[in-house]
């Protein structure tokens, strides 16, 4: 019985949490039948309404106004700038749902975007363009590739035991490969994450490693590192099961886009000798990772501002794996050679 | 958000519980649906690559032309409520985020920290760009700009940074540019706080600040003078190479394809028209857009060649790294070149042909 109420209950709780918001989206500018009946109620609207005068606003301080008023002993008037979110989820019949992520006043709320970087907007204009006019296929009118069906394959044969069995990955995998579709201006290969990692073995015997290796990853990607312990006991590596001895930073939008413009205009250019990313790079779905060693991490600016402040021996190199949504090798190479990522030695494809 | 998700999941799962006369009306079968289905999947469409009959009876000159152009050099100019956004937001992430750590940066009772210690009581907060204001206290809620305030605009924050990177931050030094313009200079003791600044020299220790090289200018000669065959304009739009042809047509360069692939004869028309001080690179092997010349029935039958029904230029994408176009040279008979916008372009050419390369042309 209660289950059977459960959907009426929830659309019921939905629809209570989206009154506010169904409010405000309700311009007062937009014309419905019922527009010239609201203007007879209310007289004025913050749309009519001319902006104040000049110097009015030259002489508006809002700090002065806050100052008097409470030289005045006048609080504010009550219950105005005192929400606060639930500190814990409650589930989604509780009446006090916690603000969207969006929201300034929820309690993860991440500030940002601060900027547009450079390097997304030379993608938007040029490199998008250019790479939809390298890789762009030809279908003529009244011609399509062929439909590719069913890619598992079947149990063949007389057991009756190959009845309802799942089917069978394709032969020499466990998984299926992407599907290179045909390229559109929908479906050009964009940088989607940025991941920095770093191994420190170390670690195990004296955390200060992972510390330090923490503070750079984090310097350098502006995003907070994440420590990881190691699954198993490895003897060839000397890796103790249970202990710490990683750290990675997943760099998204804006940071991403930061860290790899810093990366190939300030970085690798003054790298001595360096031949390029491994052109075996690649796992087949668009993500290229390559390593740099200690030294060349210590060319961030932001480890090289300070680098009196790491222990020098214990400045970590670092594996960089850039995500694309490409969905081959060949792809995401392109999009790397764009951005100024050059490849050496024998083309993994 | 995991309380936002779980509402979200079960209002997905509590509309599949629709009353019987609204599934009744959704499910409705509409002129659309019958259309759609009408149509079987496996239509007369083929599998195998359509190839043209080899001797056709009427036929197009093929013609190639060449999109030659330069992206854009420099970022482009934010909207006045973009950089109002990013300077809230920035703000915001100051209440947010934790203090900065500042020893970790600054050693104890240097002269960079007396002087570290001097900015951040002028400007109150670490962050260089943002203006005077601070995240923490009583009064961090005042975060907004107020009208006509200038702490939003990308200049602003740059010559913040300069000063920054140059000014030591002593009394009368970096004054008279950002504190004094906010209005904000007068407030809490600041002046009182502002005659206990150390003095610039600590142990003997003077600290110089070298001078910066300030960015070059957004606008440049060539935009002032209206130069329109210098590649140096509009720096942050794309400019494409459009030429006059004898017959006073501007147009991007074309020229009729011989025996030859699209891309080899984009290469050789690029040569052709703009010489060889041009550092290019053909994008691609196929075409991004084409434009169809028909002859009118009456002239068509007084030309030599009736079967030639008029002629079809398909476009080759080509970016321009270095040099400049010369068409002293020329070998298709060009009168002029310019290197223009997109919204030039528009005015410079025919209806017709803009119609048919409007769409290859980027935004920006």
């Amino acid at each position: 019985m209660a289950l059977r109420e459960l959907p009426l209950r929830t659309a019921v709780a939905f629809c209570r949490d989206a009154r506010p918001l169904l409010h405000a989206i309700r311009p007062l500018s937009c014309r419905n039948a019922s527009t010239d009946a609201l203007k007879e109620l209310t007289s004025s609207s913050s749309f009519s309404v001319p902006p104040p005068s000049q110097e009015l606003a030259q002489g508006y301080d809002p700090v002065a106004r806050s100052r008097l008023r409470r030289l005045k002993k006048r609080g504010l008037p009550p219950s105005r700038y005192q929400y606060r979110p639930p500190k814990y989820y409650r589930g989604p019949l509780h009446p006090h749902q916690p603000p969207p992520e969006s929201d300034p006043s929820s309690r993860v709320f991440q500030p940002g975007p601060f900027s547009i970087p450079r390097l997304e907007e030379t993608y938007q204009s040029t490199i998008a363009s250019d790479l939809l006019t390298l890789t762009y296929m030809h279908y003529p009118p009244g011609w399509r590739p062929e439909k590719i069906g069913q890619r598992l394959r079947t149990w063949t044969g007389d057991s009756p035991y190959f009845k309802n069995r799942p089917l069978r990955p394709p032969r020499g995998s466990d998984h299926l490969r992407l599907l290179n579709e045909a390229r559109n201006f929908r479906n050009i290969p964009k940088i989607t994450k940025v991941t920095v990692h770093s191994m420190v073995p170390e670690a195990q015997d004296n955390s200060a490693h992972l510390h330090i290796a923490g503070m750079i990853v984090q310097a350098i990607t502006n995003v907070r590192a994440v420590a990881h312990k190691a699954k198993h006991n490895v003897v060839g590596w000397g890796l103790r099961e249970g202990k710490y001895i990683s750290v990675t930073a997943d760099a998204e939008r804006e940071d991403a886009y930061h860290f790899l413009a810093k990366l190939v205009d300030v970085v690798l250019p003054r790298i001595k000798e360096w031949k390029g990313v491994p052109g075996s790079s690649g796992d087949g779905s668009g993500n290229i990772s390559f390593g740099l060693t200690p030294d060349q991490v210590s060319l961030f600016p932001e480890v090289e501002i300070n680098y009196d402040a790491y222990p020098p021996k214990m400045i970590p190199g670092c594996h960089i794996t850039i995500h694309t949504d490409a969905t081959s090798n060949k792809d995401a190479r392109l999009l790397m050679q764009a951005i100024g990522l050059p490849f050496y030695g024998k083309l993994n494809d | 958000m995991s309380g936002q998700q779980t509402s979200r999941r079960l209002a997905v799962r509590a509309s599949q519980y629709i009353c019987r006369p609204c599934r009744d009306t959704i499910s409705r079968n509409t002129y659309s649906t019958a259309a759609t289905a009408l149509q079987p999947d496996d239509q007369p469409l083929q599998h195998i690559y359509p190839v043209a009959s080899a001797t056709p009876r009427t036929s197009y000159v093929v013609n190639t032309g060449v999109v030659l152009s330069r992206p854009p050099q420099i970022t482009r100019d934010l909207h006045p409520f973009e950089s109002a956004y990013f300077l809230y937001q920035r703000r915001l992430n100051e209440r947010l985020a934790l203090p900065f750590t500042r020893y970790f940066y600054i050693k104890k009772n240097t002269p960079a920290d007396i002087e570290w210690k001097r900015k951040l009581r002028q400007r109150l907060t670490p962050a260089r760009d943002i203006g005077r204001y601070k995240g923490y206290g009583d009064e961090a809620w005042n975060d907004e700009a107020l009208i006509g305030a200038s702490e939003s605009q990308v200049q602003w924050q740059v010559e913040r940074l300069l000063d920054d990177a140059e000014k030591t931050g002593k009394e009368g030094e970096g004054e008279g540019q950002g504190e004094k313009k906010d209005g904000e200079e007068k407030e809490e003791g600041g002046e009182g706080e502002k005659k206990a600044v150390a003095p610039t020299t600590i142990g003997g220790k003077i600290i110089e600040h070298e001078a910066f090289e300030r960015p070059m200018s957004r606008v440049t000669e060539a935009d002032l003078k209206g130069d329109l065959k210098s590649l140096n304009r509009q720096l942050q739009r794309t400019l494409y190479l459009v030429v006059k042809d004898k017959s006073g047509q501007w147009m991007f360069p074309q020229d009729k394809m011989t025996k030859e692939s699209l891309h080899v004869a984009a290469e050789r028309i690029i040569v052709q028209s703009g010489g060889i001080n041009m550092n290019t690179w053909v994008v691609g092997k196929v075409p991004i857009g084409h434009h169809q010349v028909d002859i009118p029935e009456e002239s068509l039958k007084a030309s030599p060649n009736p079967n030639e029904l008029g002629y079809k230029t398909f476009f080759m994408k080509a970016r321009i790294m270095a040099g400049q176009a010369d068409l002293k040279e020329n070998k298709l008979g060009l009168e002029d070149f310019k290197w223009l916008t997109r919204e030039e372009i528009e005015k410079a050419v025919t209806f017709d042909y803009w119609r048919s390369v409007r769409n290859m042309l980027g935004d920006r």
